[in-house]
């Protein structure tokens, strides 16, 4: 099968489209025929080595294809079967050795690159909005990155609950697909200080919760834009970690909450991850959610992919095996 | 701290006057009184008593002369007379007497903001409470423990986990002697509890991360070891997705209306006897040094009044 290794950590270029042996099935997994996998930043980190894993590897997270066959165990997939899947290393290639675990259905109503677009972002997403922090009706909510991956999502959701949005942006092109999302507000963090943005936008209140991705860079205004007892919710960090906090900090802001959260800890039992995706495949097959699609790439072209991604483009990026 | 004689005050536009019956001693009158927390001098010491109102000031409709009254976290009640903003003023129930409010407005009110705003906790969930018959302990093991929860407590002696186990605690480790942290986690198989509720701080709260179940709450409402130093986010990343607060209580009685519901609860719990309270020193106004020693002293258990 042709796949994508990567022999040692470094830029973009070190992903070498080679031919590889089939993976071998382990009892409880399933071999997957990929159609689509999806590009995440965390592929970045892993290829640059920001996050660690026994090299070679064949790097992607996230994909929608068929199941080929199954292990001696598996029970819960079948050959024939429409799968989608995150959290599983090996998605750039054709084919995929997935504990069968992961594996969620994918309805007939939606397509393989809607379900694999949708699986890292779309369940981030849906965790954060009903989970991390469970927005109510006329709550008010500050999105940073609000027409990045998640950000798009978060906002779109958000806007469906019946939250008020504040989105941060870097250009004005982003702030047009924040508005398109559902943002209320969109502050362009470039030419406006989104502290006293946000102070104003809310007449001096603050907001209920930040749905954070970015970290480093907009943790200590953070802190000063939430509502008394409002919560911060930090899914990432794309502006590097957030120095060491005291907690004395969060009572002297006004007695506010502060979580650090991965997507594994929100679909962490079979149940979840199955509730999880089949209420996000349900709105986006309604219309409710749409996942943007920036652009699809031959598998051979993952570098560019990663080029494109690190580049902050906006949107979701495919490739196609 | 001495005592002096000083005029009766007289209550500003918005204020009411209280006669005292019952002052409460706090940690925090030991800091202002030390300077840790810096108040302008002189002062008079003392943020929580009740009694009776025996003047309101010309824009004051809610309370009239007579009316049985308690506050928190307005200085000046170890005295016979204090005025006192008359939007900080709860009325205080028939059934409650004046030394049970004065002994429950600050730490009756931090337990009830704890177990039902800070983490409001449901019946069959498990919640670890460190230093469970300290003051704040004692109200929040019985809270949580009406409340339904699991009650997991750290004591240091046999006297404080009989207290403990009175107050509702369904297990008891002695911090001094069991590894907390290895305890808990036998006692919920590996699982780990819902909340962590934390006065202790800087001993207590790494190893109180690692026993929090994923998605778990922190909540760290007190210093009493050492403040808990600056900490690295990625920790409640990788022990699975936590979540941290540092309340405070003037944040969960911040409006006339969230005080007056607090207050009434609580007053309600005790008033039918879901909740007892601890008075188990009493002192004259004028052997307030006395008090302050044996707060100090760790000699106490229970809440200390001051009678003017």
């Amino acid at each position: 099968m042709k796949a994508i290794r990567v022999q040692q950590t470094g830029g973009p270029e070190v992903m070498q489209l080679i031919e590889a042996p089939l993976p071998q099935l382990k009892p409880n997994e399933a071999l997957v025929k990929v159609t689509v996998a999806g590009v995440n930043s965390i592929d970045g980190q892993f290829r640059d080595g920001s996050l660690r894993t026994p090299l070679p590897f064949i790097p992607g997270q996230e994909g929608a294809g068929v199941v080929e066959s199954v292990g001696s165990q598996a029970k819960l997939v079948k050959p024939g079967d429409r799968v989608a899947w995150s959290g599983t290393l090996g998605s750039y290639a054709e084919y995929v050795a997935s504990p069968e675990n992961h594996l969620v259905p994918v309805p007939a109503s939606i397509t393989d690159e809607q379900a694999a677009a949708a699986m890292m972002h779309g369940l981030t997403a849906h965790y954060l909005v009903n989970d991390a922090h469970k927005l109510k009706a006329g709550e008010t909510a500050l999105v940073h990155a609000a027409a990045g991956g998640v950000g798009l999502l978060v906002v779109e959701l958000a806007h469906a609950m019946g939250a008020r949005v504040i989105g941060t942006v870097s250009s004005e092109d982003k702030a047009a697909l924040a508005r398109e999302a559902g943002a209320d507000e969109v502050i362009v963090f470039t030419r406006q200080d989104f502290e006293a943005e946000v102070k104003r936008l809310t007449e001096g209140k603050g907001v209920d919760v930040v749905y954070d991705g970015v970290g480093k860079a907009t943790f200590e205004k953070n802190l000063n834009v939430m509502k008394l007892r409002g919560m911060l919710v930090l899914y990432g960090m794309s502006s590097g970690p957030v120095p060491p906090v005291d907690p004395a900090r969060l009572s002297e802001k006004g007695s506010l909450y502060m979580a650090r959260t991965t997507l594994a800890h929100f679909t962490a039992t079979r149940e979840e991850l199955l509730a999880r995706t089949s209420a996000l495949f349900g709105m986006i097959a309604a219309g409710k959610l749409k996942i943007k699609i920036a652009k699809k790439y031959p598998l051979a072209d993952a570098a560019e992919a990663h080029r494109d991604m690190e580049s902050r483009k906006a949107g979701k990026l495919l490739l196609i095996p | 701290m001495q005592l002096v004689d000083l005029p009766i005050p007289e209550p500003k536009a918005n204020e009411a006057v209280v006669k005292l019956a019952a002052s409460g001693v706090n940690f925090i009158d030991v800091y202002n009184r030390e300077g840790r927390y810096k108040v302008p001098l002189p002062f008079v010491l003392g943020q929580e008593g009740a009694g009776t109102v025996s003047a309101v000031g010309a824009d004051v409709k809610s309370l009239k002369v007579g009316d049985h009254v308690a506050w928190s976290s307005v200085l000046g009640s170890y005295a016979e007379y204090a005025a006192v903003a008359a939007d900080r003023l709860v009325p205080v129930p028939s059934g409650v007497t004046d030394q049970q409010a004065a002994g429950t407005m600050l730490q009756g009110m931090t337990a009830h903001y704890l177990a039902h705003d800070s983490f409001p906790l449901k019946r069959g969930q498990t919640a670890l409470v460190h230093a469970a018959a300290g003051g704040v302990g004692l109200l929040l093991t019985q809270m949580a423990h009406n409340i339904g929860a699991r009650v997991i407590a750290t004591v240091s002696t046999e006297e404080k986990a009989k207290l403990a186990r009175e107050a509702g605690a369904d297990e008891v480790i002695f911090y001094t002697q069991t590894d907390f942290e290895a305890e808990t986690k036998r006692l919920t198989y590996g699982k780990g509890v819902d909340v962590v509720y934390d006065s202790v701080g800087k001993t207590t709260f790494e190893k109180g991360l690692n026993i929090l179940r994923p998605r778990g709450m922190m909540v760290l409402f007190g210093g009493s070891s050492g403040a808990v130093p600056p900490f690295d986010l990625i920790a409640l990343s990788t022990k699975g997705s936590l979540f941290v607060t540092r309340p405070k209580l003037g944040d969960y009685i911040a409006t006339r209306d969230e005080l007056m519901e607090r207050a009434e609860d609580v007053f309600g719990m005790i008033g039918a006897g879901k909740l007892k309270l601890r008075i188990e020193h009493i002192y004259p106004l004028a052997e307030v040094q006395r008090a302050h020693e044996e707060l100090e002293g760790r000699k106490t258990t229970g809440k200390l009044l001051l009678i003017p």
